[in-house]
């Protein structure tokens, strides 16, 4: 399995929950290169079964922010519990929704509830690849990071 | 409004109660997001929830005789989502009490509650009715 393979899939879902979810129709992938933000939500969703690792969403509060106002079409100033709860379960759809596509493919995955955490590039992981989703609202960038299980 | 259009399934009592659900939603949302402080808002919070928590389950029921007169394939999968969500519910009601009505659990809550629904009735519900469709249609060929 190549880093492509995880990428597609990723892209896929997330561009797909974000037409369904927030109408967005102008989604498009790029590299993570000029992803630059201050202030983010980083949001690991954990992955157990034929891979292991994690899928971290980092959400500039900017488009946090945009992505909850349209979801409740209510003013959000502050990226908050409602906030950081709303964005959770979105980045916990988008790994659904990719292990789903990904399970076509004869991988089993399942997913762990979403935890915020401290981006961190040190880690090491055999497949590891990212990229960011340019939206109206804002960018999100996506770290993917799995290793297949070894199995005794 | 959060409802659109675009989430109608074409039976007219599953389409009522989402309506419903939604509108519940958005007064949840409105009182649990208002500048009142907590003290002035928990009790309508704390009403709101019984009401959905009632609600939701009646109305998953309602969904799930709809999905099994139209023999949706997809029936056992969508009724443990729907299993997992009143467990969820009824989990985070259990702890709020326990908790003596915890305000960050319950924006917690509705922030999911949130994203949830919509997804849910965006996505999942909307494949129940693309069934729904080419089943019609295949009864008229």
């Amino acid at each position: 399995m190549t880093d492509n393979h995880l990428y597609s899939p990723f892209v896929a879902a997330t561009r797909n929950v974000f037409q369904l979810m927030l109408d967005l129709s102008d989604v498009s992938d790029r590299s993570v290169e000029n992803f630059e933000c201050d202030n983010e939500l980083n949001i690991s969703i954990g992955v157990i079964g034929d891979l292991t690792g994690e899928v971290i969403y980092r959400f500039p509060d900017a488009t946090s922010l945009n992505m909850v106002k349209i979801m409740s079409n209510m003013e959000m100033d502050v990226v908050d519990d409602f906030v950081t709860s709303a964005i959770s379960e979105i980045a916990n759809i988008i790994s659904g929704n990719a292990l789903t596509i990904l399970s076509e493919g004869d991988l089993t995955c399942d997913i762990l509830p979403p935890a915020l955490v401290v981006h961190d590039d040190n880690k090491e992981y055999a497949m590891r690849t990212n990229c960011c989703i340019s939206t109206s609202e804002g960018d999100v960038c996506l770290e993917i990071c799995l290793n297949p299980t070894i199995v005794n | 409004m959060l409802w659109k259009d675009k989430y109608e399934l074409g039976d007219s009592l599953i389409d009522t109660q989402h309506k419903e659900l939604f509108q519940r939603v958005e007064t949840f949302m409105g009182t649990l997001r208002s500048a009142d402080s907590w003290e002035d808002k928990v009790q309508h919070v704390n009403e709101t929830l019984e009401f959905m928590k009632g609600y939701v389950v009646e109305h998953f029921r309602d969904e799930e005789v709809y999905q099994k007169s139209i023999d949706y394939p997809g029936y056992e999968a969508h009724k443990q989502i729907h299993l997992d969500m009143v467990n969820y519910v009824l989990q985070v009601s259990d702890e709020y009490e326990r908790s003596g009505f915890d305000e960050k659990m319950m924006q917690q809550f509705g922030g999911k509650l949130l994203a949830w629904l919509i997804n849910h009735v965006a996505s999942e519900d909307q494949r129940i009715a693309d069934y729904a469709i080419k089943r019609k249609e295949q009864a008229n060929d």
